[in-house]
Parts: C-alpha cells; structure tokens; sequence
C-alpha cells in the first residue's frame, strides 16, 4: 500500500524504550536459533510446546452469537492470512466469527493501537522489535496496564536480497558475490548497468529496502548493513558504527537506494507488477520472496535468492490485545483463531508461503516444501551465520546515521 | 435481496462522459507559481451529446448506502462491467445495508480536484496514478492537516508508450532497433520527414499528445521528453531544466504536434479512426493499443493498420490506477466497510482477470501476463525495461513551464454567430465569457482573429498577437451583439481560406478555427457539400481544424459533427450552462 504521509518520527524516549526491546528479542532469537536443526528449524523460541490440536480434531464450541475480530497484521503474511481466514471460517470455531484482517507496518499499527483503534483486537507484526515501544507508550498513556494479553509465536523467516536471475547473472559476472558490499559499489556507479555489464538499457542499479523508521524489515536492513561492512557477526560497537569508514560508506549507500516502501510485501508486489524497469535488487524476508518466486516467472522471468552472510530471525509474534474495546467474546475468538493458526493445516500453509513454521510437527524439508522445490532459486535451510543483536545504543545510531543520510545532513 | 433497487443506480451510465482533466488546478494549488490559471467554476461536462452532472451524490434509499466513485476514465469499460458484477452479487454491509456504486469517469485531475474542493463528495477515487494522488494530500495537508485519500493500492497497471503505426516503426528500425524519443526526434526534425527514412509517400511526421496540463499523459509525455534529452532516468532537476539544450530539443519535438487536447481517448480514437495521415504516432497507454488491436476486423473500433507500442528507450512512466479511500466527514464508518468490500471485490481473481482481457497488466500478480498482452496485440510483456523517477513537485512545475514556452504556437480564428437569435435565452451574454475564457488560456505567442456573423461577415481583428492583444481581444468580444440572420457556411468558408494563406506564412503553428454557431444556415451561397469538399481537400495539405460548436437546441448537431470530423477536429454541444467549460476544453487542443 502506498501511504499518504511520511511516518512522524518517534521521540527519543519512544526510540529508546524500542530498541531497548529490540536488543532483548534480538538476543532471544540469536541464542534460541543459531542451534536449530536445519532439517527441523521449528523448535519453538516462545516456548509454545507441542503443536496445537487441528481445528478438525477439537474444534472449539461455537458462540451463539456472532463476533468481529480486527486483526493488524504485517503484509508479508498476506497469503497466509487471507487463506487462513477463509478456512477459519469453515471450522466450528470459527464459523460464527468475522476476522477483518488490517494490513499495517508496525509502526503505523502501534500509533493505531494507541490511538484506540476499536478495528484491533489482534496485532501481529513481522517481529517483535515494534513491541517494546508500544507497551511502553500505552502504559504511559494508560496508566500502567499491559495492553497484551497474550503473546505467541506463528512462524520464522530470515533476510534475503531477491534479485532478477538475468540481472543476477550479470552482477556475479562483475562483482563475484551479492553483499552489501557489492550492492554498495553497484548503487555507486554512475552509468548503472553500462558500467556493470555494459547494459545501457537496464538503467541505474535500483535496490530497495523498506523505511527503517517505520518497517521493521527496514530496521534489520541497517544491523545487517553495519554488520556487514565491519565483517563482525558480534559485538558491534559504537566505534564500529561512527568510524568515518563506515558513516561515508552507509551514508551514500543510503542515499542511493531507490525504494523505501513501509511494507514489505507491498515492495516485493510492486517489484513483480513492474518489473526489473522498478527494482533491480530488494532485502527482503525469506518468505516473501518465496511467495513471489512462481508470480515472477509469469511477468517478467525467474527469481535469485541469495542469503546475507550474516541473518537475523523474523519471529511473526500474534499478540491478543488487553483492551477495552475488546469484548470477552472477541478475546476467545482471537484466542481461537490463535489455535487455527498454529495447527497444522495452517503451518503447513504458512510453509507453502514460505515460512518456517512454528509447530514442531510440521517438517520443512518435504517433497512438496518450497525449500525444495525453489533450491534452484537459491533456497537453503541452513544460515550461515546468526548475528547478534548489537546495543540499544548502536542500533539508536544506526538509525539516526539513515535518518541524517536521508534526509542530507 | 433488495439489490434489484441498486442495480438501477449501479447500471446507470457514468454522469460525466469525458469531463475535462485540470491537472494544473491542482497543482497551482499545491505549488506556488502557477499563477494565471483558473479552475474550473464548476466540474460540468464540456463535451459533445453529455448532459450537465450534478456535483453532489443523490440520496441514497435508505436502506442502502451509496459510494460516489470517480475514477480516470481509462478504466471505464472495466469499471463498468466490474460495478455490474458487484451490484448484482447483492453485497450488503456488516449493519445489512445494500451498497451502490455511483462510478464516475472523468479526468484524473478532475477525480482529485473535485473531492479536494468538496464540489463533489466522493467516498472513494482512482485518479490514472499515484501523482495526483500524492498532489492531493499534499494539498489537503496544507489546508486541513490532513490526507485526501487514505491508503491506497493499485487496480491495474499499463505503461506510457508511443503508440506508432507498424509500417512507420518498421521504417524506424523497430523491432530490431530500440526506438526512443531520439528517433523521434530525428524524424520529427528532419523538414523532409519520412523522407528521410525513405518513405516520402507519408508526408511530414505528425506526432500527438494531450495537454500536459490538462491530462495525465500529456504531463507524463512532456516529462519523459525532457529526462531524454538531459540523457537521466532519475532525479531530474531544475538545473537540467535550464539546460538550452533541452529547451531547443523540446520545442523541436513540439513542432511536429498536430494538436494537444485533454484526452487520451481522444487522441487513441482520431489516431484509428483517421491513419497515419492524421497521426503518425502518439502517446497513449499501452492498454489502448491493446483494446484497438483487439477490436473485430470491420468494426468502428478496428484500426486501419496495424499498430505497435513503441516502450522508449530512454524510459517512460507506469500509470497505476490507486485507488482510495476519502477521509472527509462525509465518509461514515459505513461507506469504509461498503469500500473496502468494493476494493476487494476489483482486486478479486476474476475481476483482475477481466481487466487483463481488456488490455490492462493485473495488479494481483498471481496473475501471470498472457493474451492479450501480447505481440499480435502490437505490444510486449517483457517491456518497459527502463522507468523514469517521478520528480518533485517543483520539478514538474518548471517542466509546464517549460513547455509553455516551447509549445507548438497557434493561429485561431474564432467565428462567433451573432444572429437574432443569440439573443434568446441569454445565449449572447453567456457565450462572451466562454470566448473570453478560451483568449484568457491562449499563450503569449498564440496569433488570435475574430470573425463574427450574421446575415453578412465581419473581421474585427485578424492574426493579432495575443501578448499585445489581449485586451483589445476580450473587449472585441465584449462588443458582440445579436441581430440579422445566418451566413453559417460561408463564414466558416471565409476563416478557412484566411487560414490557408497565413500557413503559406506560418506553416509551423496550430490552426484552427472555433465555429460557435446557434442555429442552421440562412444566407450562405456556398452549399455545405461545398464547403465540406473545400476543408476536406486542404486537409493533408494544409491541416486546419474547425472546431464546431452547436449552441441552444436549434442548432443542426449533425452538420456541425460532419464538419468538425471531415478536418480531424471535434464537435461540442453547448448551452448557456456549459458554454465557459466548452472553449475552455477546446483550448486544451492549442
């Protein structure tokens, strides 16, 4: 979706209170999922237990009267979602309630929920970064209370940069390897693709990340970047960050980029409704690119997926809202909803949308998996490497360094 | 099911047939400079056989709730059969209530402009692109805080292309060569036209697109001319602006022109309709090539030859057709569900499907592109390979500024009927401002003459320059007053044989003649085969348009058609009502 203003910029109390939070999930992720067995990559960071019972197998009661849920949801999981309410709909438990499902970056459905939006019961972001924040300004808002009643984990996906294999072919053919690095050096050319692989029709070297102020794939983007560039996986610091190095290299990379879309899979449609003309190159989550592998090959041709040296889990949090627009009725429909989620007909259909699913029971590596199927795209289970999340003070930087590169001071 | 009421209100035509676009309304608004134009009083129709729309939604009945939707009229036949669907689905709200589409087609600058002002109080719009978009809520913001249109999400795609005649392409070099504004350029340049690329039988090359003030790809057209000729595909600036070099280029490619106008449809129907000796090539969407090469062989829409879909080199733009919801209190939590369910019901698998089958690429990419965009429909799915960055407001602000200064120059000749019976009714007193509104839009460099009549002819002024004029102009005007009887066939007759010794002169402007004229001839010795023979027979030669318009009920609408379509211009039917919005709309052609 496009947006009709630019996002306001978060206080510093606000940035603060968030990247606090971001350093605690981050590291949570690093140290739950580095081990993961690459064959079974579903062990559970939130400790969910086992899978949860298939809506077929105990199917709630159905409420006498019928009940509406809003549901704010990152777009990357479009797919799914929209698939799931559809089948949800079919269940016992589901069949007298309505899932409104309302596409919103996480900041956009923060500022919503602050805002008491009585549309949202259920918020689920692409990770919980935007999470921290939010609970910390509702409590000052509110009084106290913990607007989230209860906090579960759907599925995982990492970083990938997605790019046209005909175009991928002729990078590799100038800068051997697609890093941050090279992506640097392509978006630094000034004849494009004519210095590149001499294609002057191809155009500039157009690569598109989402707004790191307002898309929390965006945010990840600029660890992964930082990384990067210092050749660490750990222990980034404040040196690292503000070495002059660094600052020139991030800040005309920046500058450089072509897209900065809030949402995710709002970026990735655009790249497939327009074509190489729009977008080159985007740093994406792994399950959107896989979503749009197959729609790539029927406009405009095949798909590259490569993975950053250095990852970084998206966990797909579903947070039930304590609010009090939310009536009992529409908590237990959203805790129901929770349960389609996490059964197994719909993991299985989270891991047709490339997901790595969050239930246990459901394998990743099966005949039918897209990580199968797409390894000629690139697709691989393993991460090389999981980065740790760097100090709340250095990720404050990292955004104030974009904010300043894009903004031309 | 109570839709069997809606149907009537969903199924009903749109009000506005082809409703003036005021791109530059909306601009002035949100750019300062752009002093000197004015915004249309109000969003009336200016064209041939529409009748006048109200500006505010009917009352709804009650047990329904009705969405007032204007949207670019690229889209209509979509629209249309999409809308039909919908209603007869029989989707209610969550409250029960039945919804109805009121769809509205008319230019993108009007979609936005119209509910900017509130004239017209849409729930939900879709301009031709997200620009207009972007300039209403930054317009909005300024005034109210706020956006216009909330989020937004694309309907369709089709990119600007240079739709061309295949022959002519194939003379370019096309399919082999890349073809790009350049070799357009060149041909255009060139005073032996088509010669130069061996065919002499085709005449001078005659290019087309709208006004770029008026219409989304006129701008997008202007736009993309000047990114080639500073050689960039992103971040065009005012400094590239002031380059000579771009502004000699620009007017070079501006002197092959046959006319501007206000839409694209327009363009795309003349284009088919009168072969490369009336176009050789012009700036359409891709859609309209594919709509037009699709038509039954012998049908009205079908082209005389075939025609291609030139993506140029250089780089074009996507037009994306957003659409959005209004945030305005007149939109009730209602009318958001009643859009939503309508948004997605466009963006479902089989109306995004009908869409492509009309020419249009899916917004919903699970579609894969298949017939009919494809090659036998004169396009490429693979193309464009290169798109052009939006500039900034500033930017396309210079950029009509520009072009104003380097735009094709006109000659016109207005001839005014000032017969007994233009005092009937106030047809006089409201015609003079609507003259004058045409004067008041002519640029600078225009050369403007005034021959009224009755039952005899009179010059009161004959190719005087607008800049030093004007006033004398409007005043001219001002001292028109009925009486006597209708010499209709040889006034025109008169203007036209001025015209063709002044293109001896100045063979590189527009000329036209604008007939306003209410009622049938009574005093011409001429016949009107005669006079329809003498514009006919000058038309290759010395292409001069008569822009005719019937005023009042008297008027023979016929006639005036015939003579407007023999020398490739066009018909309008006024009334004292629309009469302003009428010149108006026939000075976007100059």
């Amino acid at each position: 979706m496009n947006t009709p203003t630019d996002a306001p910029r978060l206080t510093f109390l606000g940035k603060f209170v968030m990247l606090l939070f971001i350093a605690g999930a981050l590291g949570a992720a690093y140290y739950l999922w580095p081990k993961a067995k690459p064959a079974s990559p579903s062990a559970d960071p939130n400790g969910t237990g086992a899978a949860q019972p298939s809506p077929t197998q105990s199917p709630r009661e159905a409420t006498a009267n019928a009940v509406t849920i809003g549901v704010a949801y990152g777009t990357e999981k479009k797919r799914w979602f929209t698939w799931a309410v559809e089948q949800f709909a079919q269940t016992p438990a589901g069949k007298n309630v309505t899932v409104n499902l309302v596409p919103l970056g996480s900041v956009e459905a923060s500022r919503a929920i602050l805002k008491k939006d009585k549309t949202i019961n259920v918020w689920s972001p692409a990770s919980s970064l935007p999470k921290g924040e939010f609970v910390s300004e509702w409590q000052m808002q509110f009084a106290g209370q913990n607007p989230i009643l209860k906090s579960e984990s759907l599925a995982l996906t990492p970083m990938v940069f997605v790019m046209w294999a005909e175009r991928y072919e002729a990078f590799m053919g100038k800068y051997k390897e697609v890093s941050f690095k090279t992506i640097a050096q392509a978006l630094a050319e000034p004849g494009g693709w004519n210095s590149i692989a001499s294609k002057p029709q191809w155009g500039l070297f157009k690569f598109g990340h989402t707004n790191p102020a307002s898309s929390n794939s965006g945010l990840v983007t600029l660890v992964l970047m930082a990384y990067d560039h210092s050749g660490k996986s750990r222990d980034l610091t404040m040196a690292d960050i503000t070495s002059v190095p660094f600052v020139e290299w991030a800040r005309k990379l920046q500058r450089n980029v072509t897209g900065l879309s809030h949402s995710t899979g709002t970026m990735m449609q655009e790249m497939i409704q327009r074509g190489p003309s729009t977008y080159d190159c985007l740093f994406v989550y792994e399950n959107t690119a896989i979503d749009y592998i197959a729609n790539a090959e029927g406009r405009w041709g095949s798909l590259k997926v490569v993975y950053p040296e250095r990852n970084i889990w998206n966990e797909s949090p579903y947070y039930i809202l304590d609010v009090a627009w939310s009536s009992k009725e529409q908590r237990k429909a959203s805790q129901a909803f929770l349960d389609f989620l996490l059964s197994e007909p719909s993991q299985q259909q989270a891991l047709t949308h490339g997901f790595r699913p969050a239930n246990v029971s459901v394998a990743i590596k099966t005949p039918e998996s897209p990580f199968t199927r797409l390894e000629g795209s690139g697709l691989r289970v393993d991460l090389a490497d999981v980065a740790e999340p760097p100090a709340p003070d250095v990720l404050a930087n990292l955004l104030l360094s974009w904010q300043r590169a894009r903004s031309g001071n | 099911m109570d839709h069997s009421i809606q149907a009537g209100h969903g199924r009903n035509n749109p009000l506005w047939s082809t409703p003036l676009s005021r791109w530059l309304s909306v601009i002035s608004l949100v750019i300062a400079g752009l002093a000197g134009c004015e915004r249309p009083a109000a969003p009336a129709p200016a064209t041939g056989a529409s009748t006048a729309a109200p500006t505010k939604p009917q009352p709804a009945q009650v047990n329904s709730v009705e969405l007032v939707f204007p949207y670019g009229s690229e889209k209509k036949a979509w629209i249309d059969a999409a809308t039909q669907e919908f209603v007869a689905s029989g989707v209610k709200t969550a409250s029960g209530r039945s919804i109805v589409i009121k769809p509205l087609p008319m230019g993108s600058g009007d979609v936005v402009d119209e509910t900017l002002s509130g004239r017209l109080q849409a729930h939900i719009v879709s301009p031709a692109s997200a620009a207009f978009v972007k300039l209403g809520n930054a317009k909005s913001q300024a005034t109210t805080g706020g956006p216009l249109v909330g989020q937004t999400q694309d309907l369709v795609l089709s990119p600007v292309v240079i739709a061309m005649w295949k022959p002519m392409a194939e003379a370019l070099g096309w399919p082999k060569k890349e073809i790009g504004w350049s070799d357009v350029l060149a041909v255009a340049n060139d005073p032996s036209g088509w010669a130069s690329v061996g065919k002499p039988q085709w005449g001078a090359f005659r290019f087309g697109h709208t006004h770029p003030e008026y219409s989304n790809s006129g701008l997008m057209a202007v736009i993309a001319q000047i990114y080639a000729f500073t050689g960039k595909t992103a971040n065009l600036t005012l400094s590239d602006l002031q380059t000579p070099k771009v502004a000699q280029q620009l007017e070079q490619i501006q002197r092959s022109l046959v006319h501007y106008g206000d839409s694209t449809g327009f363009f795309a129907k003349k284009m088919f309709a009168g072969g490369p000796a009336y176009l050789s090539a012009a700036v359409l969407y891709e859609n309209t090539i594919i709509e037009t090469m699709t038509a039954p062989p012998g049908s009205a829409g079908a082209p005389a030859m075939p025609v291609v879909a030139i993506y140029p080199k250089e780089g074009t733009f996507w037009s994306d057709h957003p659409i959005g919801i209004v945030q305005r209190a007149w939109v009730t939590a209602e009318h958001q569900d009643a859009a939503n369910q309508y948004i997605k019901f466009l963006l479902s698998r089989p109306q995004q499907t009908k869409a492509m089958s009309l020419g249009f690429r899916p917004s919903d990419v699970g579609i894969a592109l298949a017939s009919p965009i494809e090659a036998s429909s004169g396009v490429d799915p693979k193309q464009p390979v290169t798109t052009l960055q939006a500039p900034e407001a500033d930017v396309i602000n210079a950029s009509i500024e520009l072009w104003r200064v380097h735009k094709k120059k006109s000659d016109i000749v207005l001839v005014m009927d000032t017969s007994g019976s233009m005092g009937k009714d106030r047809r006089m007193d409201n015609a003079r401002p609507g003259a004058v509104a045409l004067l008041e839009m002519l640029g600078n460099e225009d050369r403007f003459s005034l021959l009224s009549f009755s039952t005899k002819s009179n010059w009161a002024m004959r190719s005087v320059k607008v800049s030093d004029h004007r006033s004398q102009a409007i005043e001219s005007v001002n001292n028109l007053f009925p009486g006597g009887g209708t010499a209709l066939y040889d006034s025109i007759s008169e203007a036209y044989t001025y015209l063709v010794s002044q293109k001896a002169v100045n063979s590189d402007r527009i000329s036209a003649i604008v007939v306003l004229t209410d009622g049938e001839d009574t005093e011409s010795k001429l016949r009107l085969a005669g006079l329809l023979s003498q514009i006919q027979s000058d038309r290759e030669r010395q292409p001069i348009r008569v822009f005719t318009i019937g005023y009042g009920n008297e008027a023979d609408g016929k006639i005036l058609q015939n003579i407007a379509d023999k020398s490739g211009a066009k018909f309008f039917k006024g009334t004292p009502q629309n009469i302003r919005q009428v010149f108006k709309e026939i000075a976007t052609f100059f």
